[in-house]
């Protein structure tokens, strides 16, 4: 119990953290955001009521004279609401809504990619660990070549080959136009059909650091005395391997799964600017480019609370897998 | 920072120069790409230059083609080359830098410091970092954004990671016994972390170095990509920007995009194939082992039973490491029908390989080189281990010879409860039993070496160590194999608990009769215990007989000196273990 609840304490910690930050980063900054973006909103035609200018304040921080702590608080008052202000790129759309549009897309994309990334290198890992020593060890230096491509330049190359040579798949967006976006089958037939670049982008640039950290730690943990108790034992190769090796090899890359997730998240930004994705990332740089900071702070915060829900998942799930994090509650 | 440092280890010194392929590629990759950043642009032309020649493809007075804007696209790489590696080493030396603060003076100091540091570098390694970056670069405005400002906000963004390795590493320095003995001397601490500890945190350093200035590049490339890089510099981000700004893609102008990527994915692959053959050499295991697979030269052929009660036959059998070292040379040894047969001998004198080369235990690079080991089963008929095929081997296996292995802490699976792992070996060798019947006999298995069924729900490290060496007895009891052995089963155990066990053992042999090798290099134990011991030396069994013999008239010199190396042997001592006295009943 205790490892959840210190867990529960950390994220909620780090959420804190990324709150802050995203108070402070903007006051720390030269410019002055604030008339960046009522200017911004004039030429949009957009009226600046008392209300929208004082949200924007607290958001993005401006010389009013008002103490910090007094700023910060109502600043945080209007998180806990979900308040981010409203998007000057979208005018007069709140910001919650044009990220409740977008989310879903990068959620699934990456959800979906992570997760057959993470099983397609970690399933490949466990075999060539296990398999030391064949033809499969030449696959270790070949996965390192694939984590060292920049995210963006993949998907480049791959839209040259498949998208424009080919013709195979869209070159961009993430439906086609003429279906309307709902539960029917010819939107989402043309949304898997234009998802399936950005997604193999992601999964071929993340697959080899599964592979590598599952391979690796399969290698350490076949010398370990319980596989070769479990070899004595005469059980099938397949349960020991899985059941004995594997499981036990997969730990430090569960532990780990932070770091992984940041780097997909990053590639996912770059990815969607490429395919002009209507996922997040194109909104946060649509967002940067029109100097639409409080859709920026939004998108930041609404991506980092993604984030570290996935890492307490992840956590969690860790607990069930290793019962001695456990302990610590039972001594 | 392609080597892992003059301070590395004598060691690591001695096995560097055995370079493999993919060191010298990675090198070889690092190098040329240093080579052509730092004097690529003194030969280049300029990279602005602006003609009416857009897009051409590569060859002619333009290698590698030009832009939209007929800029030589070579010209432009060298630069934008030399661009990247400026930020990506600034980055580096500035994230080793926080790390290092970070990482090693937090968990120097201990304590409140150390929970601190611990946790900001936590919650900075879980924000997901571009998103930030971009948030930061962004409220600078483009003017004020120089190839400064983007290293300082990748560095703030990029440390963590290394702080959290590093952490790990201190931790355990700071208890070494030349660090222990730098502060009772009473040295101040910067002294203690910049002399004893930092030294030896240099290879771990070098090889974060290593990751900050990739992972650097990466961003920074992908930062340009996004129109948000430093501003009037230019990198291979910032090209691929343009490239792709300037439809390049579009109009198929493949020589303008695919040069940038490559080289940052060539840089990343370099420096990751150095770093793999630094683990490899740090790390032996990662190591690649050709299999060989070659059948034993079968000169002794498999032998018929010589009398009723031996169980194993082993003829002139030869184990050899690698075709270098001979680990058990033309050794023969036989097992009886319910005997313990005791396996004496220093470590190193080959009793390990050789008892896991009768039950084909043995992992290359071993590999059995000559002879035969045959298995007599007790109703008739005989098996010709080294030749039964791997599904036979399989089923084989601890239904007719079981084994305890040496350091029982760790022969049990950390994720799985003991029942789990008892289980599995009844649905492997007993799939007609029915659930309930399998958790009876695991709770009978456990109650027959005296631990409480309770435990079957229990993971391994709930139990104290000499319980779950029971475990493992009980488990190799399961089957009720003919043969069982046991490799140093009671040698991590307190006296106590391994005088409990080994009676157990007796008692349970003359319950169910099977036979045990029991491997150690504790003579009086063996003495004391055994019906019959083989001593080994250098892969040899020099003497073999009844243990009274043994002790009575030894015949090798080997022997009497073992013998002569146990003071207590000429008392009257020998009762401790089957009586118990001693003991008081303790288990």
């Amino acid at each position: 119990m205790r490892y959840y609840l210190r867990k529960f304490g950390f994220y909620l910690a780090a959420l804190w953290a990324a709150v802050t930050l995203n108070f402070f980063i903007p006051r720390m900054m030269p410019g002055d955001p604030v008339s960046i973006l009522m200017a911004k909103l004039q030429q949009r035609g957009g009226s600046v009521n008392p209300e929208a200018r004082r949200a924007y304040e607290l958001l993005l921080g401006t010389d009013t004279g008002e103490p910090l702590t007094k700023q910060y608080l109502s600043y945080l008052g209007n998180m806990l609401h979900g308040d981010f202000g409203i998007s000057v790129s979208a005018y007069p759309v709140p910001v919650s809504e044009v990220i409740a549009t977008s989310l879903p897309w990068t959620v699934v994309l990456v959800g979906i990619a992570t997760v057959l990334s993470v099983l397609v290198g970690a399933g490949l890992g466990m075999v060539v660990g296990w398999r030391r020593g064949t033809w499969l060890d030449s696959l270790v230096p070949a996965t390192t070549v694939l984590a060292a491509v920049p995210y963006f330049w993949l998907a480049l190359v791959l839209v040259a080959v498949f998208g424009s040579a080919l013709g195979w798949f869209p070159l961009i967006g993430g439906y086609d136009v003429d279906f309307t976006p709902g539960w029917n089958l010819d939107f989402l037939g043309s949304a898997v059909h234009h998802g399936i670049l950005p997604a193999l982008t992601i999964v071929i640039s993340s697959v080899g650091g599964w592979l590598l950290g599952l391979r690796n730690m399969m290698v350490s943990t076949l010398s370990e005395d319980y596989v070769l108790t479990a070899t004595a034992k005469g059980l099938p190769n397949r349960r020991v391997m899985i059941w004995y090796a594997a499981r036990n090899a997969a730990l430090p890359s569960i532990a780990g799964f932070a770091i992984s997730l940041g780097f997909v998240v990053a590639g996912s930004i770059v990815t969607e600017q490429v395919f002009s994705y209507p996922g997040i990332g194109s909104k946060l740089l649509e967002a940067v480019q029109n100097n639409d900071y409080a859709l920026m702070q939004g998108i930041f915060l609404v991506t980092t609370v993604a984030v570290l829900g996935a890492n307490l998942v992840v956590d969690l799930l860790y607990g069930v897998i290793d019962p001695r994090t456990r302990a610590g509650g039972n001594a | 920072m392609t080597d892992p440092g003059p301070d590395s280890s004598a060691p690591r010194r001695a096995v560097l120069p055995r370079s493999s392929p993919k060191l010298v590629t990675g090198l070889a990759l690092i190098t040329a790409i240093i080579l052509f950043g730092v004097t690529g642009p003194l030969f280049a032309g300029d990279p602005d230059a602006i003609n009416d020649i857009g897009l051409t493809p590569p060859g002619g007075g333009h290698v590698l083609g030009t832009t939209q804007m007929g800029q030589d696209v070579l010209a432009q790489i060298a630069y934008a080359t030399r661009g990247s590696l400026y930020i990506g080493v600034l980055v580096g030396v500035m994230a080793t830098v926080l790390s290092a603060l970070f990482g090693i003076v937090g968990s120097y100091a201990g304590g409140v410091v150390d929970e601190a540091f611990s946790l900001f570098s936590n919650v900075m390694l879980v924000i997901p970092g571009l998103p930030l970056v971009i948030v930061i670069s962004a409220f600078v405005p483009p003017e004020q954004r120089g190839a400064w400002t983007i290293a300082v906000v990748l560095a703030i963004t990029g440390w963590a990671g290394s702080a959290r390795v590093l952490r790990a590493q201190t931790l355990t320095l700071r208890n070494r016994e030349y660090v222990l003995a730098a502060r009772v001397a009473g040295e101040p601490a910067w002294r203690i972390i910049t002399v004893e500890i930092l030294p030896n945190l240099l290879p771990l350093l070098a090889s974060q170095f290593v990751f900050s200035v990739i992972a650097a590049i990466l961003s920074e490339a992908g930062l340009s990509f996004l129109g948000l890089g430093a501003s009037n510099s230019s990198t291979l981000g910032t090209m691929l920007y343009y490239a792709q700004n300037g439809f390049a893609l579009q109009r198929g102008a493949w020589w303008w995009f695919a040069p940038p990527g490559l080289i940052i994915a060539l840089f990343g692959c370099g420096l990751a194939l150095i770093n793999f053959s630094i683990d490899e050499i740090t790390n032996p295991k990662l190591r690649a082992v050709p299999r060989r697979i070659r059948r034993p030269r079968r000169e002794p052929a498999p032998v018929g039973r010589p009398s009723q009660d031996v169980v194993v036959s082993v003829r002139n059998l030869s184990v050899t490491y690698g075709n270098t070292v001979r680990a058990v040379k033309d050794v023969s040894l036989e097992v009886r029908r319910g005997e313990i047969l005791g396996l004496a001998g220093e470590s190193g004198s080959g009793k390990t390989t050789l008892a896991y080369a009768i039950n084909r235990l043995h992992r290359p690079p071993a590999e059995v080189t000559a002879g035969s080991v045959t298995f007599h089963h007790r109703d008739g008929g005989d098996t010709d281990m080294l030749a039964l095929p791997s599904g036979e081997l399989r089923a084989f296996r601890w239904s007719q010879m079981s084994v305890v292995f040496q350091g029982a802490m760790n022969s049990l699976n950390p994720v799985m409860t003991i029942r789990a792992q008892l289980e599995d070996v009844l649905t492997t060798h007993r799939p007609q039993l029915s659930r309930s019947d399998r958790r009876a006999r695991c709770a009978r298995a456990l109650e027959l070496v005296g631990v409480d069924p309770a435990r079957l729900r229990s993971y391994p490290h709930e139990l104290s160590g000499g319980m779950r060496q029971r475990v493992m007895i009980a488990m190799a009891m399961l089957l009720d194999p003919q043969v069982m052995i046991m490799d140093e089963p009671t040698s991590a155990l307190d006296v106590v608990v391994q005088r409990g066990i080994l009676r157990e053992i007796l008692r349970l042999r003359d319950e169910l009769g099977f036979g045990i090798v029991l491997i150690t290099h504790d003579l009086p134990l063996l003495l004391e215990v055994s019906d019959r011991i083989a001593v080994m030396l250098g892969g040899e069994i020099v003497e073999c007989a009844a243990a009274e013999e043994i002790l009575a008239r030894p015949r090798h010199p080997y022997t009497r000196r073992l013998l002569e190396s146990f003071p207590s042997l000429t008392g009257e001592r020998g009762a401790f273990v089957r009586t118990g006295e001693a003991t008081g009943g303790a288990r």
